[in-house]
């Protein structure tokens, strides 16, 4: 991999796009809609692209959409003809991916490639390349950099984008980000003077902006809340829970899905991938009518234990990128910050209390 | 609101109630809190940043919060509508709750934001508000503040949908349906969707498409709309909910409109006076059965 750092004009940034649209190369990107919602949005011409504002939704489903076909079916008699969806996935640029939501990319690749290699995943990870850019968006929601991120993270991108004056530098992170700026040559430029100053500068007041938000020990959360099945905080922090799992679609990291075969007329359908989230009562019920989620409290406990001890366990990764989307869009203003904060004090028990609880410690 | 916590206090206090479910101050806004203990009365507030319908946690699918034990909740007047309509519809009993109401000037849209009640900020819901002062709690609270500012209402929006050519009009429904992930979080924040198993879970026969598709978005958001005919209480839970940002409450609106001019129907919250879904009189307009 040459690793290297060239600077982006912001002149040559629409030209960048533009060359892009020509080629048949899909362009993603945050945009406004006709309301001023800004989300991810496959990019029509370069004038939409928006870099001021954090996209509402997450990436994720650009690479996992929340109702995918898998193949279609047709019956006729006793014979059943399956139709493969195309496997082919063309080209596309993620411009302007959020350290947050590229990072959580990275983090569903272990699960995506784990005991079953998906195929629609990895086909459409080899055909998107991502350009990041450092996130001067972080509020009272954000904690990317209490979860192993940050808000300079180049995790999971190809290339990293620095808002610099006159444009932005751009730091090489892959061999397909290298390829990338090969290939778009004539729109890169050496670094001016001044510019990798600039940048530095610019990182640390994006990195300020979130640091003081929330401080973990993931390590010790995670022994905490594998000993702690039956502990009364999680029927306490679920009272208020709707059960919405607004929390798991707004998520870059939540990845649970559904199959259903949806009928298409007679003798014929599509099998098709939803997702589905650990909120839902139906996520767990057996057909026989039991569920072994009986309650919002099972199923909170569940979703702060995937994301903190369950996947570290299996794949040594936190399942959150500290985006804060679930917190900013829960209807019932249940916090993740202040969730964790209370896990941590729980796990870190004060000094006295360490005393008593030590063989021949004070009683 | 003093008033509010000397009453709570006084309910935990006498055994009267086990819980009062009222509004507190967060890291970020105030959020629905769920008092037990009468020395934590003091977390109790009240103010225009009071934006949830905390009569949704009345609903008998929150089985976790039933296990506290009988509770009061502190309503506002659309909170209160919400309250009638699951007495009405026999979820719980009058008896089973206590109502702590509150006088209301109007809300704001977002619990998190500033509490001032200007044009910009308030609830386009409040606008023509017919119940500002309750009748069903057991308690009336507070002063009556002023009516909530002037401001662009929910009825305006509607009127200016109506007026589009229809293709303009499905256009708009279309753009916003494709939005629509299915998270369902507009039927679980709603305090009226009480249904054990709702009609979009069913599988077998799967009478709604699961998947976020035209047909599967479009059959969903449109059977939520008519469960809710003339019964929604009008609180706007739906759209606050929704973290796609589709205005529900247009077709909340929309339906209560027709409730009223075809039914003369009113939701509001005398548990007796039933729904047009429930009723039936000679005199119903029937122009819509084709």
């Amino acid at each position: 991999m040459s690793k290297h750092t060239l600077h982006l004009a912001q002149a040559q940034l629409h030209g960048l796009v533009s060359d892009l649209l020509a080629a048949g190369t899909a362009v993603i990107a945050p945009a406004a809609d006709g309301e001023d919602r800004v989300e991810y949005t496959r990019l029509a011409s370069p004038a939409a692209l928006s870099l001021d504002a954090r996209p509402l939704s997450p990436l994720k489903g650009f690479l996992f959409p929340r109702s995918e076909p898998l193949f279609s079916y047709e019956q006729r008699g006793k014979d059943v003809t399956l139709h493969p969806v195309s496997a082919e996935f063309s080209p596309r640029v993620v411009l302007g991916a959020l350290p947050c939501d590229a990072g959580g990319l990275a983090v569903m690749d272990a699960v995506m490639g784990w005991d079953y290699r998906d195929e629609p995943w990895f086909g459409r990870r080899a055909a998107t390349t991502i350009l990041s850019i450092v996130c001067p968006h972080a509020d009272d929601s954000c904690f990317c950099s209490a979860v192993g991120l940050h808000a300079d993270s180049p995790r999971g991108a190809d290339l990293l984008l620095v808002p610099v004056d006159g444009g932005f530098q751009v730091q090489v992170h892959s061999d397909k980000g290298a390829a990338f700026v090969d290939q778009h040559a004539a729109r890169f430029a050496e670094q001016p003077a001044g510019s990798a100053e600039q940048a530095r500068a610019f990182r640390q007041r994006c990195r300020d902006r979130v640091q003081g938000n929330l401080d973990l020990d993931p390590p010790a959360m995670r022994s905490w809340i594998e000993s702690s099945f039956a502990h009364s905080l999680w029927s306490e922090i679920a009272l208020a829970c709707h059960g919405c799992g607004a929390c798991t679609m707004v998520c870059p990291t939540c990845h649970c899905f559904d199959i259903v075969d949806e009928q298409e007329g007679v003798g014929r359908g599509t099998r098709r991938r939803n997702w589905d989230g650990c909120q839902y009562e139906l996520f767990t019920l057996h057909g026989g009518g039991h569920n072994p989620r009986p309650d919002q409290g099972a199923r909170y406990r569940q979703r702060i234990s995937h994301k903190f001890a369950i996947y570290p366990d299996r794949f040594d990764e936190l399942l959150c990128t500290g985006c804060g989307r679930c917190v900013r869009d829960c209807p019932a203003g249940i916090d993740l910050l202040e969730i964790l904060d209370r896990v941590q004090a729980l796990a870190e028990p004060p000094t006295d209390e360490l005393l008593r609880a030590a063989p021949g410690g004070a009683s | 609101m003093k008033a509010l916590r000397d009453k709570a206090r006084e309910l935990l206090e006498l055994g009267e109630v086990q819980v009062v479910i009222g509004y507190g101050q967060g890291r970020r806004g105030v959020r629905p809190i769920f008092v037990t203990r009468p020395q934590d009365c003091e977390q109790l507030v009240f103010d225009p940043r009071c934006v949830q319908n905390l009569a949704s946690y009345l609903n008998p699918r929150r089985a976790h919060v039933k296990r506290l034990g009988r509770p009061a909740v502190v309503v506002k007047g659309c909170d209160c509508r919400a309250v009638a309509g699951l007495i009405r519809e026999s979820q719980i009993a009058r008896g089973d709750v206590v109502l702590l109401g509150v006088r209301c000037g109007g809300v704001v849209v977002h619990p998190h934001g500033p509490a001032e009640l200007t044009a910009d900020t308030v609830a386009p819901r409040c606008q023509g508000c017919d119940i500002r002062e309750p009748q069903l709690p057991d308690e009336l609270l507070g002063e009556l503040p002023p009516p909530p500012p002037e401001a662009p209402g929910i009825a305006e929006r509607v009127a200016a949908l109506d007026a589009l050519p229809v293709d303009e009009r499905m256009a708009f429904w279309k753009a916003q349906f494709s939005r629509c992930i299915r998270c369902y979080a507009c039927r679980q924040a709603c305090p009226l969707c009480y249904c054990a198993r709702c009609i979009a879970d069913f599988t077998q026969p799967r009478w709604i498409d699961s998947s976020a598709h035209a047909r599967g978005n479009t059959a969903w958001n449109h059977t939520r709309a008519m469960h809710l005919a003339g019964r929604c209480a009008g609180c706007s839970e739906c759209e606050r909910a929704c973290p796609q940002g589709i205005p529900l409450t247009l077709l909340n609106e929309k339906l209560a409109q027709v409730g009223r001019e075809q039914f003369e129907h009113r939701v509001g919250d005398d548990p007796d006076v039933p729904a047009p879904v429930g009723d039936f009189r000679k005199g119903d307009a029937e122009e819509f059965i084709v």
